[in-house]
This record gives C-alpha cells, structure tokens and sequence, in this order.
C-alpha cells in the first residue's frame, strides 16, 4: 500500500470566517458542529470575480444586533455589508476629489468604529479610510434600512498623512482613539484621531556597525493589547520585529529577527505578551513580546506568503491566509494545524466572526458540552504557571519593559479571560 | 471458463501461502549462520521466481483460450506506480471550475495568451560564465522566438528588471552557471509577473545529441504536459507566456515541456510525417496486422521526430509574487524540507 501522509487534523470548535480574496470573492467559511470536531467548509461566496475589486482591506464591527462589514476595494470603492448574509448595505467611492485615480492611489487602511464617532443618529457608521499615498478621511454615513441608499452626513474630515512615501499598514486601537501607521519610507506615526494631529514619531535605528542604514519600510503593525495605545509591534521589511512604546522613547524598546524573508504580518494575542508573526515565506511563529523570545513555530507545510491572521476572541484558534491560497486554523497553545481549506485564489484577509459561537451554543445547547472547551480547561493549568515563571523573569529584565504599569495589565487582562472562561462555561450549563 | 480456473488457482495459491507463512516464521534475516542465511534466502528466491513464472504461464493461458474461442480478453492489469497512487491533492484543477478561468483571465500573462501583447524576452546570465552557459544560451535562442541576449555585465537584476519593461520585454530568463556548468533557471515575467526559479539539471546541448536537427525559424507549437495543480497551471501559463500563441505549422518543430513527478522535462523536436513503403512499416509487431486489414497499397503514413536542441530538466525551487526581489520578495510557493513527507506528493 502506498503510504501516505494526510495530515490528521483534528478540526475545530464552531467558528465563522470570512476571507477575502484578489478576485473581490468573498468566502464564508463555517465551521459547526458536534464534538468541537467540526471540518471546516465554505458556506457562502459573495461576489463574482473580477480582479479590479481585489480586496485591499476589511474591517468588521460584530455586535449582537446589526453587525457591519466594511471592504475597501481596488477600484476605490469602499462597500458596506451585513457580514450574516452578505447584502450590500451601501458603497461608496473612495475617489479624492484632486483627481488621483483610484487605481493609483489604493486603500492601505481601513476600520470601521464601533463606537459613535460623531455624534449621530443611532442608525449611521464611521468609516476611517487611508490610502497608501496618505489621505486619511474620516466619514459618516446614515444607513437607510429599506432603500440601500446612502446618505453621507457633512461630518467628513480629510486630511493629509504621507510625507512622500507610502504606507502600507494602519491600525486603529480599541478604544478608537488612536491611530497608527506606517509604511516604506514611512516612520511609525501615532496620529490622535479627535484633533487629527499627530502625537508620535518612530525614530530609525541607528547605523549599524559596518555603517549601514537599512531603509525604513514597515510592512504590518499592531496595538499590542486593547486597552493600551502606547505599546504597538511594527513588522519591517527587513525582517525585524520591533516593540515600541511611545511612553518610553522614540526607537524601537526591543527589536529581534525572524527568519529571513520580510514580515508581512503581525497580530496580537488576547493576553497582551504574545504576538504571532507570518513572514513572506510562508513561516508563522509566536513570540513573547517581553523578552523577544520564540516560543515556537507552527509547522504545517505553509508554503506561501502569509498575509492576514486573525486571532479568535473566545477560542485559542488562529486564522491564517495568504499567497498559497489556504485559510488554516491553528491552535495557539498546541501550535498545531487544526485545519486547512483551500479556497482557490490569493487571499488578501481573513476576520473573524465573533458571535457565531454564542448562536450555534443557543442552536445546539443541549449538546453543548465541546471537548475542546475542556481541553482549554484542562490546559489552562499549565499556562499560569509559565506565566508566573514569566513574571519572574520580567522582574529580572526590568530594563526590557519600559513601563511599570504593564504588569497589572497584564494581570488586569489575565483576570478578564478567566471571567470570559466562566461565563462560557455558564453558558454550556 | 477460464476465469474461474485462474480464481480457484489463486485462492489454492493464496491458501498454500498462508500455510507457508505459518512454517517460516524464522525470516532468512535472522538466521546467524551465514551459510544457511543465504542457502534458505536462495532457496525462498527460487521459490518466488517459480511462482512468478508459474502466474505468468496461467496468464498466458488464460490470454490464448480467450483469442481462440473468441471471447474478451482479460483485462489488463495496471502496475502500481508513484503517479497513479499519488496523494489526493485537492488543489488539482478542475474542467467546471468558473473560479480558475476568472482566475486565469485576471492574471499576468493573460494579455500576452489572449494575443493582446506579443512575447518578447530578454535572455541573460549570471555575472561569469563559460563554456557549456554560452552554448545554452546558443540554443535557447534558436528555441524561442523573438528572443534576445543582452551581456550581463555587473548590473543588478532588479536594475535589468527596470531596463527590459522599459524597452517591453513580457519576460526575462536568466541561466545561472556555477563551475562552467548550468544548474539554474529563472523566469521573471513582466511588468509585474511572478518570478519563477528553477533548478537545472541534466543538460545535454544539441552537439552531443546523436542525429540531431538543426532547428528552423518557424514559431514552434508547445506542449505542455501534467501541470495539474493550481501552482502547476500557473507555472505552466508562466511558460505558455515566453513562445508566441500561433505556431507556424508548416515548421514542424515542437517544444515539449513534460511534468513527471515534478520534474519538468524540455525537449525540442523536429517532426516529419512519411509516406513509407508497406515492407518497413510491417516490421513492428501489431501495426502489420492494421496495415493488412486497411490493405491499401500505397502504404502507411507515419511520423518520425527527430530532437534537435537542448535537452534539459528543471525542477521548481520557489514561485515569488512580483518581479525578482529576494529580500522583501513574497513567495506564493517554497519548496521547503518539512514538505517532503512522501514520494507520493507532487506540487505541479
């Protein structure tokens, strides 16, 4: 008999996400089920193919009742969906008004807020978008419920971010008050997003030894936790992973390398230390943050360039996508491949969404008691204690963290997961 | 009949086997003595080679009383190969698959399949080399059509990726040349075309192949063979994109580039259709008894190749995403160790 090597993937809890492809396709990937064993599976395709609506970035906002889905588009078209069944709320055009082609001229960033941004009536959204030569605007819009038209409320603020290079990754942090970027021969800003004023500047590193600079040119970025904007992780194309902290000093606090292809995204964990890294080659890794240090690799014979990873809120499950056209699941604690699906084109972002598990525990409620939830129980007596080992040592590399403060946000975050652990628990009850 | 004949033999065989299998359960390779090692291992491959023959005989058999009462013959048997019991690899391209060909009309070299930009390539090298380099270059030349080299020198390939879309080039292939010898081939599409890199082995250049032609300027036709995957059809597209889409037929001349359990194979042949007289033709075995049953006296029309230019094989090291960038370059395929976990998976 031939001897094969499926890899034996152990499936997932029930989990709901979208990705986003370089044909403008969006896919609905489900994943529902009995035993947290469910196989993943395409549910839904929105959209037909056509290059010149390649996804350039999507942001979701997934509250209980009427979420929202915003999708920037190469033609410069910004859409608004209901991310449940894919109904175009409304799209407008991203077209500046100095006549720059939308083509030209592309969506590097976009966040939909979740908070009121503007005081508005209840029924409107507040899109933030950024081009890659640097116009940042902020707009509302009013959501008509019966016809999909739209009417853009006069609070639109446009203003000018680039100074001569572009930008290639944005990010707005959880309380939506601060907004980050960064780009090719673009330093790391902090802009304050109420007087639109910039409140921070990286500053490169310096030469080094042999007298080289390397050029700066920052490929992804991310708030290293929800609640803190001063402390946020910057991908180079030089692949360096660099912890900033605006609190402490303009160069970078820690900075390592990882492997040797540029990284080409970063994404935080949940427990504010770790931070997973995908790079041009198709490597994912986890590091902590504190102490630079690998905790490991998640091996799966990843071969493309990895674009997007989404960290799921509930579940220790993280999304993978990019060039080689996969959507994998892996688990963060394990680092094992949970699934793979293949879903035909280039994918350019992968979001979860988050209140799916809550329906299928409603749906399914009486057969709720998933394995997987007790496995997280069962393994959740191991992590503390390496975080205690951790605490030890950061008390040791007291130089390495800049701040004081972080250890009680840390400990703050902790507290939280285990009361999110609680509830859900409650909730299989 | 003689189905049922060969069933029964068979199972008698099988029966005999187990009862074998219980007698010997001291394997040859545990024996220490190295006399009766080898005196019982020669005796169990004695025994095996009688049993073959003895299959074989039935077979025959069973072949020849199905010819002469006129019956079907029994099927054949298909050997167990590397290929055929390949994984299942769901990334293999499907006929009914809309996605693929929007896919396929969205992608780089659909403008120069779609006959909307002719092919035009730029053949370069790596900074030195000699001897069998130049040669190669030689015979790619006279292989694709509209091609042109250009030195070297000491520039920058990212700085001759600039140059060649000015002056637009659709492709830049460049033949790497370690110790005199070349053993890597990249394919950089363009403007902004993948960028394939390829490792060559197996040379063999026009002079030293045995009776070979001299190549014509026609556009020659292409074959490409078994690129199935998704990564497969998009090297195979990378490939379609350097020869110009109308082959000049009356030329006669063919490029072959074959996928074998990942190996892609180059050949270039010259074909002839002849003519030949009935008496040559009937000296291969089943094709007499076709040409007597046509009966047709002018004889039979059959086609010869003959291989010109060079011979080589490529094997697929990375396809990178946009033009040749290796430090901040995007792969969308590496090969990487961790991959080979069988012989039975293939990524074209």
């Amino acid at each position: 008999m031939p001897r094969t090597t499926t890899l034996d993937c152990p499936g997932c809890p029930p989990l709901r996400a979208l990705t986003f492809d370089e044909l403008g396709l969006i896919k609905v990937i489900e994943a529902r089920g009995k035993q947290g064993r469910a196989e993943p599976k395409v549910v839904e395709r929105w959209g037909d193919p056509d290059s010149s609506k390649c996804v350039l970035a999507a942001s979701i906002h997934d509250r209980k009742s009427d979420p929202l889905l915003a999708v920037a588009r190469r033609n410069g078209t910004v859409e608004v969906l209901n991310p449940l069944n894919g109904d175009l709320r409304f799209a407008v055009s991203n077209a500046s008004n100095n006549g720059v082609q939308p083509e030209d001229d592309p969506v590097a960033g976009l966040h939909l807020f979740a908070k009121k941004k503007l005081e508005l009536a209840s029924r409107s959204c507040t899109l933030l978008t950024c081009t890659t030569k640097g116009n940042a605007s902020i707009r509302s819009f009013e959501v008509n419920k019966p016809s999909a038209d739209v009417s853009s409320t006069g609070s639109s603020r446009t203003w000018s971010i680039g100074d001569g290079g572009s930008i290639l990754c944005s990010k707005v942090d959880g309380s939506e008050n601060y907004f980050l970027l960064g780009g090719k021969r673009v330093e790391m800003n902090v802009w304050d997003l109420d007087s639109c004023a910039k409140i921070w500047t990286s500053k490169p590193p310096p030469k080094n030894s042999l007298g080289i600079f390397t050029p700066t040119w920052f490929t992804s970025a991310t708030f290293l936790s929800k609640d803190d904007h001063r402390k946020f992780v910057a991908g180079t194309n030089s692949h360096e992973v660099r912890l900033y902290d605006i609190s402490a000093q303009r160069r970078p606090v820690i900075s390592f390398d990882f492997r040797e292809t540029a990284i080409k995204s970063v994404a935080e964990d949940l427990d504010g230390y770790t931070i997973y890294v995908g790079n041009g080659s198709g490597d994912l890794a986890s590091f902590d943050i504190r102490t630079g240090k690998l905790l490991g690799c998640f091996l799966g014979k990843c071969s493309g360039s990895i674009r997007s990873i989404a960290r799921h809120p509930e579940f220790p499950v993280i999304a993978t996508c990019g060039l080689d056209s996969y959507l994998r699941l892996w688990n963060v604690k394990t680092r094992q491949l949970l699934s793979a699906v293949h879903l035909k084109q280039h994918l350019t972002n992968v979001l979860f969404y988050s209140n799916f598990a809550d329906e299928e525990a409603e749906v399914a409620h009486s057969a709720a008691d998933w394995p997987l939830h007790e496995d997280e129980r069962g393994e959740g007596e191991t992590p503390p204690m390496k975080r205690k080992k951790s605490k030890e040592k950061k008390g040791i590399e007291k130089d390495a963290e800049a701040k004081s403060g972080n250890k009680e946000s840390f400990e703050e975050y902790g507290g939280k997961k285990v009361k999110s652990k609680k509830s859900s628990k409650r909730l299989k009850m | 009949m003689g189905g049922n004949d060969k069933r029964k033999r068979s199972e008698s065989e099988g029966g005999d086997e187990q009862a074998m299998e219980k007698k010997r359960e001291i394997l040859p390779s545990m024996i220490k003595n190295k006399e009766k090692r080898s005196a019982i291992h020669a005796k169990l491959k004695q025994q095996k080679k009688l049993e073959k023959r003895k299959k074989a005989k039935a077979r025959d058999a069973a072949e020849k009383r199905a010819l002469e009462l006129g019956e079907e013959l029994p099927a054949k048997k298909i050997p167990k190969t590397i290929e055929n019991t390949r994984e299942f690899d769901e990334t293999v391209c499907k006929p009914d698959d809309e996605e693929l060909f929007a896919g396929n009309d969205a992608d780089e070299f659909s403008s120069i399949l779609k006959r909307e930009r002719t092919p035009k390539i730029l053949i370069t090298t790596c900074r030195f080399h000699s001897s069998r380099g130049p040669d190669l270059i030689k015979e790619l030349l006279s292989v694709i059509p509209n091609a042109h080299y250009y030195k070297r020198g000491t520039y920058d390939l990212k700085k001759i990726v600039e140059f060649a879309n000015k002056k637009d080039f659709t492709s830049i292939i460049v033949v790497h040349t370690n110790r005199r010898e070349p053993d890597a081939f990249v394919i950089i599409g363009l403007p902004t075309g993948p960028t394939a890199h390829f490792k060559l082995s197996n040379l063999v250049l026009r002079k030293d192949i045995k009776n070979h032609g001299n190549p014509t300027s026609h556009e020659p036709e292409l074959v490409l063979n078994n690129f199935t995957t998704r990564l497969g059809h998009r090297i195979g597209r990378s490939i379609q994109s350097l020869f110009p889409q109308e082959p000049n037929f009356p030329g006669r001349r063919v490029v072959t580039f074959h996928n074998q359990r990942d190996f892609i194979f180059f050949r270039h042949h010259r074909y002839i259709f002849e003519a030949k007289e009935t008496k040559q033709t009937e000296s291969k075995g089943k094709k007499t008894k076709d040409a007597k049953g046509e009966s047709e006296p002018q004889g039979k029309v059959i086609a010869r190749l003959q291989e010109c230019g060079p011979r080589f094989t490529l094997k697929l090291l990375s396809l990178q995403h946009g033009t040749f960038d290796t430090k901040g370059g995007e792969y969308e395929w590496v090969h990487k160790p961790e991959m080979d976990t069988s012989r039975r998976r293939f990524f074209l």
